[in-house]
């Protein structure tokens, strides 16, 4: 199955990866506007599924990593992410068949799109992770084993790096690294595999299902939020106040006082780069791998954490993980993960 | 006392000078909670919080969510407060919200060595503990002099300011002012117990065992003034405490009464064997046991006839006791010796009682039985008055045989006289005759089945008791008014009129002659 998104699908992939970014995943307006003008004079970008693609057809998949501020500040052009996958296709000696998408949470949903249209290859239709995650551990491939490496880490002034081989949280940190001295942001091409490899491992569908997401959700414009949420699939938690900004500190999650206006109750959001856990009276509502979604109650905008302000109104949304992940990832993708102790009783519970 | 065994609260915890620099940050409806005991929070909260002032470790509520999870637990943990360093995350938003609807006092604490202030804390706040164990060592100091349960007492209920019993294994009082003892208690389980508190305070009670048994002997008990815990513990301490010196003064009472039952027991067989004339060596130990043998005497024969024994009830010394006081209500003193399967008793006088005193005699044993307890199945029988040491043999022989007609009788108490016996050889003889039979048989007939043998049952009691309605009201357990009653109904019945002595005569024939047949 396949299908060709125009530039008219642009802002409902945009707004479904905004809440699938638990509030990180960096800022999807900067995607949809390079998706935008890359889509612009009728173009049109071909999705198909892993398994309607021959079985040996070499998947890369393109991301933007780095600091959100700096993506912000000097946005990145379509063709550093055509440049990774052609420095990533010559490590490998191998011509590239299509472009997968790492996660489908924040800009990276959008990235892909630019980068096989720069390219001129299909898109599969899925993911790795499901939502977004801050790091490239965090996929159904490393799940299963499977190396991130090669990877191309190249910078704006086409600097390429090339990580030939490394275990996948190394990769990460080599990654990182590089990203830095590249100017703190940079495109990225990785997991490379077969694609009957990501039929049978990725999240399938999941890049139909963030637009879906986003038409359910523009849809629902003037409605309330209890209606979006069960247009969503999700949980409405609260709908309130928020009466007091902890800002993280380093590793040291953050955390907000919500004041739910109907029931009273007295509810916790913590949070890194993204919503992490809903505490309603002390005890875990809500937690990742969930989706926790803030959104503004009258527009329906995701509200990321660095966007909070006090006094201000929210929604507070729980989605589903997109479903494919295989049981026992909880390590990898749970709370711990993150840093918080999962000795809490509320988190064991 | 009193005031000392009452916990600290965390209001009253804050004055101390070591908290001086401690703020409430939340929680403050909740200041009233008891604090009983301190703990320190390192990431476990351990299963013995309640009523605890939890001091928690910087790290251990970092980041401060984990206080916020801790407030939770807290709550249901029943902790008393918690308190922090200020050095510490500060506590979020929400969790100060927390503490505060669930009332859970958080302190903050600036600049202080937290060990320290454990450490000082909890000198405080187990000073009513403290407090306990000086009673307890009080108490113990008091009685270790003390040999007698009436010394025992006192010392405790002087240590205690608060009244002390020592109850038998039934529950009635043996020391002390009448006691009654609330239903909840159960005296069958051997285990210390209290009332329901209440504001005149609470009853506790406290078995007193003896080795090899599973039933209490008796019973410490005590009220407390008030309803406070730890009033309560205290006493119940102090009563655990006092349980063993009663326990040894029970065991040398019991001693000493089995020590004096054999003697007396040999003494009486040598008195009896003697046949009327007593040795130098007995009319000694007489004396030394204080029978007087020259006086004049009724002897009186007790025999319990009863197969099984209500184990909790039975010993010898509280029987003995029964008996006594029972026979002292009638003002029947005189020496009683325990032989066992019942108790010879005898009423000395240093004058001829006159002949009629027999008969006195036989109605007070009658009641003396009705008094005693009805499962012990007892018969009695009563000598004739006889003089000196001789006598003495004589009338307690004559007793004993008297007592055995009693106990061929098929109702229970039975009380005979020796000077009925002859009569009561002649009636049994007639009472197999096929002439009285047929008299009953038709005397009594308009009685079978009435009233599931009531009627029948009241009039054989009230002729065998002699023709007195109280007596009869004592033995079944009735209102004198009942008794009269139901004789009312049985001279409407039978036609018959009682206070003839011919027609009373034939009934009681006729009513011996029916217990003979069923029998």
């Amino acid at each position: 199955m396949e299908r060709y998104l125009g530039v008219d699908d642009v802002s409902a992939l945009a707004s479904g990866a905004g809440l699938l970014g638990s509030g990180g995943g960096g800022d999807v307006a900067v995607g949809a506007r390079l998706l935008r003008h890359a889509l612009q004079d009728g173009g049109r970008a071909r999705l198909v599924a892993a398994e309607d693609l021959p079985p040996e057809t070499v998947v890369v998949h393109v991301g933007l990593a780095g600091a959100p501020d700096v993506v912000a500040e000097r946005p990145p052009g379509g063709e550093d992410f055509a440049n990774a996958v052609t420095a990533l296709a010559g490590a490998l000696r191998q011509r590239v068949g299509a472009i997968g998408v790492i996660e489908i949470g924040g800009l990276n949903a959008l990235i892909p799109l630019v980068a096989a249209q720069v390219l001129g290859l299909p898109v599969v239709d899925g993911d790795l992770m499901g939502r977004a995650f801050p790091r490239i551990s965090q996929t159904t491939l490393a799940a299963a084993g499977h190396p991130a490496t090669p990877m191309a880490v190249v910078g704006p002034a086409a600097d390429s790096v090339i990580i030939e081989s490394a275990s996948v949280d190394a990769a990460d940190r080599i990654m990182r690294a590089n990203v830095a001295a590249l100017g703190g942001a940079a495109a990225v091409a990785l997991y490379p595999c077969r694609a009957d490899t990501l039929a049978a491992l990725g999240l399938p569908g999941s890049v139909s299902g963030c637009i879906a997401l986003g038409q359910a959700l523009a849809d629902s414009a003037g409605r309330s939020v209890s209606d979006l949420a069960a247009r969503l699939g999700g949980e409405l938690l609260c709908e309130g106040r928020v009466d007091e900004i902890r800002p993280r500190r380093g590793d040291i999650p953050g955390s907000l006082t919500v004041t739910d206006r109907s029931a009273g109750h007295i509810l916790r959001l913590d949070m890194l780069d993204e919503y992490l856990n809903v505490a309603v009276d002390g005890v875990s509502r809500a937690s990742a791998p969930d989706v926790l979604a803030v959104l503004d109650p009258v527009t329906f905008a995701p509200v990321p954490p660095d966007r909070l302000r006090s006094g201000q109104s929210i929604a507070l949304l729980r989605l589903p993980l997109m479903p494919g992940w295989p049981h026992g990832a909880e390590e990898l993708i749970g709370l711990a993960a993150f840093g918080i102790d999962s000795g809490r009783p509320e988190a064991t519970r | 006392m009193t005031a000392n065994f009452t916990p600290v609260s965390v209001r009253e915890l804050l004055t101390e000078t070591v908290l001086a620099c401690a703020g409430v940050v939340a929680g403050r409806e909740g200041l009233g909670r008891e604090v009983r005991d301190l703990s320190w929070y390192t990431g476990e909260l351990p299963t013995t919080a309640n009523g605890h002032l939890v001091v928690c470790a910087a790290e251990a509520v970092t980041p401060s969510y984990r206080l916020e999870a801790l407030v939770r637990r807290a709550e249901s943990a029943g902790v008393a407060a918690l308190l922090i360093t200020a050095e510490a995350q500060s506590p979020l938003l929400s969790t100060l919200r927390l503490a505060d609807r669930l009332a859970i006092p958080v302190l903050s604490i600036v600049g202080a060595d937290l060990v320290d202030l454990l450490h000082r804390l909890t000198i405080r706040v187990r000073a009513p503990e403290v407090q306990r164990a000086r009673l307890i060592e009080d108490v113990v100091r008091r009685l270790s002099t003390k040999t007698t349960a009436e010394d025992i007492l006192a010392a405790l209920s002087l240590a205690l300011s608060q009244a002390v019993w020592l109850l038998s294994s039934d529950g009635s009082t043996i020391h002390g002012e009448s006691l009654s003892l609330p239903s909840t208690l159960r005296l069958d389980l051997t285990v210390p117990q209290h009332s329901d508190p209440s504001p005149s305070g609470q009853i506790l009670v406290h078995p007193v065992t003896e080795p090899g048994s599973t039933q209490a002997a008796a019973w410490l008990a005590s009220q407390t003034a008030g309803s406070g815990e730890h009033q309560r513990i205290a006493t119940a301490s102090a009563l655990a405490v006092a349980e063993p010196y009663v326990r040894a003064w029970l065991t040398s009472q019991r001693a000493a009464a089995e020590r004096d039952s054999v003697f007396h027991g040999r003494l009486l067989a040598d008195l009896i064997a003697g046949q009327g004339v007593a040795s130098q060596d007995v009319v000694e130990r007489a004396l030394s046991a204080g029978w007087r043998l020259q006086d004049w005497h009724v002897g009186i024969h007790l025999i319990r006839t009863a197969r099984l024994g209500d184990p909790l009830q039975d010993d010898p010394v509280t029987s003995m006791r029964k008996l006594r006081s029972a026979l002292e209500a009638q003002k029947l003193v005189g020496p009683v010796v325990d032989r066992g399967d019942g108790w010879t008793v005898w009423i000395s006088s240093a004058t001829e009682p006159p002949s009629s005193d027999g008969r006195r005699v036989l109605r007070s044993v009658r009641l003396v039985l009705a008094q005693l307890p009805a499962h012990w199945e007892v018969v009695a029988g009563v000598g004739r008055v006889h003089h000196g040491p001789g006598g003495l043999a004589s009338t307690l022989l004559e007793a004993r045989d008297a007592a055995t007609l009693a106990r061929t009788h098929d109702y229970r108490p039975a009380a005979e006289h020796i000077d009925e016996l002859g009569v009561a050889r002649l009636l049994a003889a007639w009472q197999d005759s096929e002439i009285l039979r047929a008299f009953a048989e038709t005397a009594l007939a308009p009685l079978k089945g009435v009233d599931g043998g009531q009627l029948l049952r009241t009039l054989q009691v009230y002729l065998e008791a002699g023709g007195s309605v109280s007596t009869t009201g004592i033995v079944l357990g009735l209102h004198r008014n009942t008794v009269t009653a139901r004789l009312h109904r049985l001279r409407e019945r039978l036609g018959v009129d009682l206070d003839d002595p011919n027609q009373r005569l034939a009934l009681q024939l006729a009513c011996r002659t029916i217990e003979t047949e069923h029998g």
